[in-house]
């Protein structure tokens, strides 16, 4: 069982960080091609299937993160290295709180990636508005298109650094 | 003040005393690079195969030809890289756990196909081979496939034959992708299993 739900939890992992990396340095470079009509539709398709995949891997973590918090016994941790203790007097237990802080940011910009910034892209200028409307739509597409750049570079370094952090835990902790 | 001095300081400032340790440092460094690779690998393969490729079939059949070979060349050096880095980082961490030696008999007991630990490092290293022999025929058979191009003096029928052998190449690469997909994820069931002696 333990190692189905580790098993699990580096699986949810993988896929979240894997496509974090593999988007940014992937399609943001395969867009550079692309003509700004084809970039949009393919940033709408990609997006949209992204967002599920980061959310359901986000959930498989946090789910089995916990699990394995609550199995987790004093005499499984005592032949670990660095006689690790599950509390905050001790480095395993203070890296565990951040690094379910770090879940808490994580799953915080993706769902505001997925039901806030990502439809803020979507909005398109209608017929029957005036210049001036159709000017300021596209200055929030702008906005928008920025912020989310900007949240997924966060995203991604901090979804790398929590890898480092968790991998800590092996040697007992990070600080 | 020499440069390891100082490192010193700065790592006793920010409070990570125990990283005074080079040893515990490396094992965190393997542990990270080899853990970052095996989620480029499988993240990758599944963004690669569920998301872009999808993606691409929203957009005209030229540009999502030329999408797709751009993504697709670029995904490759991903592979490679990370394949690289598991093989790299899996043999240092076991180097540093004492279940290899670079002098003979290399392996110590525990590392024995009498022991679990052992036939699950077996099972890991040849999923390992079976992924880099893909990884061999995408890149070397089914992309050129893919990637080839018709010159303006190709028959019909030459065109018809090209269009049948990409379509192939592409459906032979999803099946691989797909594949080589499972055989991580069972590669990484295998190696999580390590933490607890081994499956087999």
């Amino acid at each position: 069982m333990d190692s189905v739900l580790a098993w699990a939890h580096a699986a949810g992992w993988a896929v979240y960080v894997g496509g974090a990396i593999t988007m940014e340095f992937i399609l943001r470079y395969a867009q550079k091609t692309m003509p700004p009509s084809q970039v949009a539709v393919v940033c709408k398709n990609s997006g949209g299937r992204y967002r599920w995949f980061a959310l359901g891997a986000l959930l498989v973590i946090g789910v089995t993160g916990l699990a394995m918090v609550l199995r987790l016994s004093e005499s499984d941790l005592a032949g670990r290295p660095g006689d690790p203790v599950l509390s905050l007097s001790d480095a395993y237990g203070r890296t565990m709180l951040l690094l379910s802080l770090g879940w808490v940011v994580l799953a915080g910009i993706v769902a505001s990636m997925a039901f806030w910034m990502h439809p803020a892209q979507a909005r398109r200028s209608r017929p029957d508005m005036t210049p001036e409307e159709i000017q300021a739509e596209r200055r929030r597409v702008g906005i928008a298109i920025s912020r989310m750049n900007r949240l997924l570079k966060a995203e991604l370094y901090l979804s790398i650094a929590m890898v480092a952090v968790g991998a800590s835990l092996r040697q007992g902790g990070l600080f | 003040m020499n440069v390891l001095d100082w490192d010193l300081v700065v790592f006793l400032e920010m409070g990570l005393r125990k990283w005074k340790d080079l040893s515990i440092g490396l094992n965190v460094l393997y542990s990270f690079i080899h853990d970052i690779a095996i989620a480029v690998y499988i993240g990758g393969a599944v963004a690669m195969e569920y998301v872009l490729n999808p993606a691409q079939r929203a957009i005209p059949p030229a540009q999502a030809q030329v999408m797709g070979q751009k993504t697709a060349d670029r995904f490759l050096w991903l592979v490679w890289g990370s394949l690289g880095l598991i093989l790299l980082t899996g043999t240092l961490r076991l180097e540093r756990l004492q279940m290899l030696d670079w002098e003979w008999p290399f392996f110590s007991d525990a590392m024995t196909l009498s022991g679990s630990y052992g036939r699950t490092v077996l099972a890991m290293f040849i999923i390992w081979c079976i992924l880099a022999i893909n990884g061999l025929i995408i890149t070397f058979v089914l992309r050129p496939r893919l990637a080839g191009k018709l010159s303006t003096r190709t028959s019909a029928s030459g065109v018809a034959a090209a269009q049948g052998s990409k379509i192939q190449a592409a459906t032979w690469v999803e099946r691989l992708t797909r594949f080589d997909i499972v055989a991580a994820l069972t590669a990484a069931l295998l190696g999580v299993s390590l933490a607890s002696g081994g499956m087999l």
